[in-house]
Parts: structure tokens; C-alpha cells; sequence
């Protein structure tokens, strides 16, 4: 569903913050980028979800590239960030209508996947509330519902529980579970082990641009001869880090 | 280093009467009022009177007078210069202007009903500069009328202690006073409303631009629109539409508010922000309007390539307010300037919008000019919006 060959990515001459990154995620996996801050997640994630081009080397989105087919890729991802900071002067149901007419989604289609969604996140209370008047969580919730709002089939996300109290990280890694047995792919990109531990089925090491060490948690725990996953990642990191 | 911005703004307080002065006259220096025949009362009340030391005099014959006046076209630039001349004339070669206006008061103290003085005074000036039409009223006004009060003690005699004030009285006709009124409320609008509406139209452009460019992709907002199965091209397209119609909008509303401020305005003296009586001949409107759209679309280009040529959106925020300073600055040499505009500034964009509203208030739009001002505006607008884009999609 996403493949990576070969991926290059320098916004200066001297400094390449990608080299050559290649892996693939498949329909009905979650695959993770583990890496300490700085080691190029975020670079990477913006480049699958098309907001960047690489410098060489291609990505496939279902067997598509951005060069080609931008707007036909646009319907098959959905991008999160915590960074995404929604209108503050809007409703949710505003912006759900919003992005709706965006994704050409019918009205009795949008009602159906409206409740389901607000229903889920428990958004509904809040449905005629202003962004700013919302809590951190919610306005998170509300996020994700919005960005999945046209059910696309690769699922990006860019450190999806950060800044999340523990209930509303619980729902999140709860609602990606239920979305990779549904078959949609996902890949996300964290620092936190316990939740790439707890989610994927495939975790990359990315560390300053390369990815250094790829596999299940316990292929990653033999390759480092840890004992528990951080051990193993501190391992691969220190005999991969250049000063 | 915090005493810089007091020192800039000091500096500029002292620099821009000067460069007010020079845009009005072409020189950094006042000019002293050329005094002509000047009567020996005029003399003893200028050494007597401290306000009239406010002004330096260049006393000069009439022979002398003559002389110089043959040469037209010095007159002429002199004038431009911002030279004012003061002209004593008793309308008797024979007579000096006092003994005229002594013989005058000797015969209404007489109770000659017929009495009538030939004395003139004339004052002289460029009428097309602010500059010199504010120092020539002030002349008149603090000077001139104040010399002539005391003329009735000085040359008075019998009248000073017997005579009584005369006065006058004016005829009125409402057309030919309403295009008075209009003239003159015209010509003060070209100094202030092209201003005004540019000042107006950036600070709306400038925010919207902030507001749906720059904070959206701050907070993430603008990944989301652009990762929606709708263009790039079309989003900011939509915005930038978006933009232009709220800037035009407020723009229109602005011109109206300054229409009503004139026409609420019971005083139509020329030194009056905006007088009684401004108005714009349909074409004229057009002109204004036209030109509204235009130049907002240029500002909102400009603006837009900023905010995606940085990154930082107080950067941005402080890059975007800079133009302010140039369009206040615009406004304050258009209201005091006393030149016509070079035909090159109708090539400077945006300025020459300025240029063009204050043209059609005066009546004195060219065809050339708006098809120039609409078409370089428009084209540069096309060019850096098409240019950024471009760039855009690259990245």
C-alpha cells in the first residue's frame, strides 16, 4: 500500500536529512518509525503524505505517485499531526461539513459517518462548541475524525498521542487497532516505546536519516541481544549515532 | 541601542518639513516674501511688529521689480519655488501708496460718501502649491491684515477718532457656488481620500493575508486543506479571491464614509480635511472603483509571497507591517506635495494608484494613465502570484 525506494531528502547541499529510506507498509498493518527527536520522522511522514518531494527516490501510495496522481493520493490518505491546529473560531460540525464538501462526500453519507465518528470520540456534547473553548483531547479527537472523514485506506500519523492525557491516548491507540483489523494501513511515526511496542507490527529505527534496524519488537530485541525493547533501541542507537 | 528609534524618529521630525518643503517648492529652503514698492508705513510696521519678523523680506523697487519681471520664465520658476511677492500699488504713478490711502481717510472724514481708495495691495504666489498657498494666507492674514488696521492711526487723522468700520455684503448663487464647493472640496480630497483608501486597503490585505495564509500554516491548518483532493492552485486561488472581495468591499465602504464626512461637513474652507461638497462624475467613480480590485490583488500578491518566502510568523507579521510606514509616508507627501506627478510614477506600482484616485478627483484623468496604472498593477500581480505558486508546488 505505501512503499518507499530509496528515499533521499537534503534542503541544503552539505546536509542530507533522509538517506536513502526504503521499507513498505501493507493493507492491515501498523508500521512505526521509532527515532529520537531530530532523526528525520517528521521529514519523512510529510513526504509520504505528498506535503514534501523527495530529493530523489520515489514513494507509492497503492501503486501511485505524487507526480502524477496528487489528487487521487489525496482521497486514499488521511494525515495527523499534533501539530494541526483546527480554526478556534469554528464548530466541529462546521468543519466536518467543510471538509466534506472538500472530499465531494454526499449529505446522507456524511450524516451516517458523522454520528459514527462523533459517537465514537464523544464529540457529540460538544458538536456546536467553539474550537477554543475545547479541551487539548478533544480538540485531538475531533482532529482525527476530521482527517479520516473521507475513510481513506493509508493512515498516516505523526506522533498521534502526544500531548494526550492517558483516556484519550487509550481511545487513539484503541481506534488504530480497530482500524488495521479493518485492514487499512497505517504508518506512525513515535518516540514513545510503549506504544510502538504495544502497536506495531513493524518498527523501523530511524536515526539521523537511516533506517539503522527494521523489524517485529522481538526480531529488534534478538538483533540488539536486549532484554526488553528500550534496552534494544538504546543499543541500536548507540552503535548507529554519529556525534 | 534603545535610543535608536528615539533618535530615528527625532531625525525624521526634522527631516520631513524639509522634504515636505522640497516636494512642494524644489528647495529645502523658505523663500523670504519679495516685497514691491513698499510704502514707508509698511517699513515702520515691519520694524515695529514683532509677528512680522515670522517672515524674512526681500525689499525690492519698482524699477527693480520691473527689471526682473521681464525675464517671464524665472518669474515662473521663482514662483514654483515657492516665492511670494507682495505688490504695493496707489493706481497713481505720481503718488506714493501712503499719500493715497491719507487722502482716502481724509475724505471720509469728511463724510465724502464716495470716497474711494485706488490703493492695492497684491500678493502673489503659486496657487498650485499648499505650501505656498498656507504661507501666503498666513501672510495675509497675520501681516497684511494686521498692517492695514493700523494704517487708520498711522494715515488716519481726523477719521481714526470719528470714523466709522465698513463692510460689505456678498451675492450667492447656489449653481455657480455649488461648483465652487466642489472644487475646492476635490482638490483637498486628492490630497487626503487616495491616501486614506491606500493606508486602508494594505491594513485589510496585510491581515487577511496573516490571518488565512500565514496563522493557517502555522497551526497546521493550511497540510489540511492542501492534503484535500482540491489543488493547491485552487485553494489559494480561493483565497486570494476571498481576500479581494472583503478588501474591496471595506474599501467601498471607507470611500462612502468619506463622502458622507464631506458632505456632513459644514465649512468648505480649502484647509479643511475634506469640505463640504465633494463629488466625482460617474466616469471619475469608475476610475476609483476600478482601480480598488486592482491594486488589492497586487497587495495580497506581495503579501502572500512573504509569507511563503518566510517561515517565522512574527517575521512575517513584522516583514508585512513595514509597507505600512511607506504607504503613511505616501499619504503625508501626497497631502503636502505641490507638484504634479512625473509621468514615471505612474510606472511605480501601487503608487501609482494614489496617483490616479487623486488624478480623477481632480478632474484631470488621462486615459493613458489608467490604462497603465490597471494594466502594470494587474500584470505584476499575475506575475508574482503565478512566480509563487510555482515555487509552492516545487517544495
Amino acid at each position: 500500500m505505501i512503499q518507499l525506494i530509496d528515499v533521499h531528502k537534503s534542503y541544503s547541499k552539505d546536509h542530507e536529512t533522509i538517506k536513502g529510506v526504503s521499507f513498505e507498509v501493507h493493507e492491515g498493518q501498523i508500521f512505526g518509525l521509532l527515532g529520537p527527536n531530530g532523526a528525520g520522522k517528521t521529514t519523512l511522514m510529510q513526504m509520504i503524505a505528498t506535503l514534501m518531494k523527495p530529493t530523489s527516490g520515489q514513494i507509492l501510495i497503492d501503486g501511485l505517485s505524487a507526480d502524477k496522481s496528487l489528487l487521487e493520493i489525496h482521497r486514499k490518505i488521511g494525515f495527523l499531526t499534533n501539530e494541526i491546529k483546527l480554526d478556534p473560531l469554528s464548530t466541529p460540525n462546521a468543519l466536518f461539513d467543510f471538509f466534506a464538501n472538500l472530499y465531494d462526500i454526499p449529505k446522507d453519507e456524511l450524516r451516517d459517518r458523522r454520528d459514527e465518528s462523533f459517537a465514537r470520540f464523544g464529540i457529540s456534547p460538544f458538536a456546536e462548541k467553539r474550537i477554543n473553548e475545547l479541551s487539548t483531547g478533544m480538540k485531538q479527537k475531533i482532529s482525527i475524525a476530521i482527517s479520516l472523514i473521507h475513510n481513506p485506506p493509508v493512515i498516516i500519523f505523526d506522533e498521534p498521542t502526544n500531548g494526550l492525557d492517558i483516556l484519550t491516548s487509550k481511545q487513539v491507540t484503541d481506534y488504530l487497532k480497530e482500524l488495521r483489523q479493518k485492514g487499512h494501513a497505517i504508518i506512525l511515526s513515535t518516540h514513545i516505546f510503549s506504544v510502538a511496542e504495544e502497536l506495531c507490527d513493524d518498527i523501523a529505527v530511524l536515526i539521523d536519516g537511516s533506517i539503522v534496524a527494521q523489524g517485529n519488537v522481538n526480531e529488534l530485541i534478538a538483533l540488539a541481544k536486549a532484554n526488553t525493547f528500550e534496552e534494544a533501541f538504546f543499543k541500536i542507537y548507540v552503535e548507529n549515532h554519529k556525534e | 541601542m534603545f535610543l535608536l528609534p528615539a533618535i530615528f524618529l527625532v531625525a525624521m521630525l526634522n527631516v520631513f518639513p524639509l522634504l515636505i518643503n522640497y516636494m512642494s517648492t524644489g528647495t529645502l529652503t523658505q523663500k523670504p516674501v519679495t516685497v514691491v514698492n513698499a510704502p514707508e508705513s509698511f517699513m515702520r510696521y515691519v520694524d515695529d511688529t514683532l509677528e512680522a519678523k515670522a517672515f524674512n523680506y526681500n525689499f525690492m523697487t519698482i524699477t527693480e521689480y520691473k527689471e526682473f519681471s521681464k525675464d517671464k520664465n524665472e518669474v515662473r520658476k521663482q514662483l514654483r519655488k515657492g516665492m511670494i511677492i507682495c505688490l504695493f500699488d496707489s493706481g497713481d504713478i505720481a503718488k506714493s501708496f501712503d499719500d493715497e490711502v491719507r487722502d482716502y481717510y481724509d475724505e471720509v472724514s469728511l463724510e465724502n460718501t464716495e470716497a474711494e481708495s485706488n490703493a492695492v495691495i497684491y500678493v502673489g504666489f503659486d496657487a498650485n502649491s499648499l505650501t505656498a498657498n498656507t504661507r501666503a494666507a498666513t501672510f495675509r492674514e497675520a501681516i497684511l491684515e494686521e498692517y492695514q488696521d493700523s494704517l487708520i492711526d498711522y494715515l488716519g487723522g481726523d477719521y481714526s477718532v470719528i470714523g466709522s468700520s465698513l463692510f460689505e455684503t456678498d451675492t450667492f448663487n447656489p449653481v455657480t457656488k455649488f461648483e465652487d464647493f466642489r472644487t475646492v472640496a476635490n482638490k483637498s480630497a486628492s490630497r487626503v481620500v487616495s491616501g486614506v483608501l491606500m493606508i486602508m486597503m494594505y491594513y485589510s490585505t496585510y491581515s487577511l493575508v496573516i490571518d488565512m495564509f500565514a496563522s493557517e500554516r502555522d497551526r497546521g491548518f493550511m497540510d489540511k486543506l492542501i492534503l484535500t483532493p482540491v489543488s493547491r492552485k485552487k485553494i489559494y486561488t480561493g483565497k486570494i479571491l476571498a481576500i479581494n472581495v472583503i478588501v474591496t468591499f471595506s474599501s467601498c465602504v471607507t470611500l462612502a464614509l468619506l463622502f458622507l464626512s464631506s458632505w456632513l461637513n459644514r465649512n468648505n474652507d480649502a484647509m479643511s480635511l475634506l469640505p463640504f461638497g465633494m463629488m466625482l462624475t460617474p466616469s471619475e467613480l469608475l476610475i476609483v472603483l476600478f482601480s480598488i480590485p486592482i491594486t488589492a490583488l497586487l497587495m495580497t500578491a506581495i503579501c502572500v509571497s512573504m509569507v511563503f518566502a518566510l517561515k517565522n510568523i512574527q517575521e512575517i507579521t513584522v516583514n508585512l507591517q513595514l509597507p505600512l510606514i511607506y504607504f503613511l509616508g505616501d499619504f503625508f507627501l501626497q497631502m503636502f506635495r505641490g507638484t504634479r506627478p512625473t509621468t514615471m510614477e505612474y510606472f511605480i506600482p501601487v503608487h501609482n494608484t494614489l496617483e490616479l484616485i487623486s488624478e480623477a478627483f481632480m478632474a484631470q484623468e488621462k486615459a493613458w494613465h489608467v490604462i497603465i496604472v490597471y494594466m502594470l498593477n494587474l500584470g505584476i500581480a499575475l506575475a508574482v502570484l503565478t512566480t509563487t505558486f510555482r515555487k509552492e508546488e516545487i517544495k
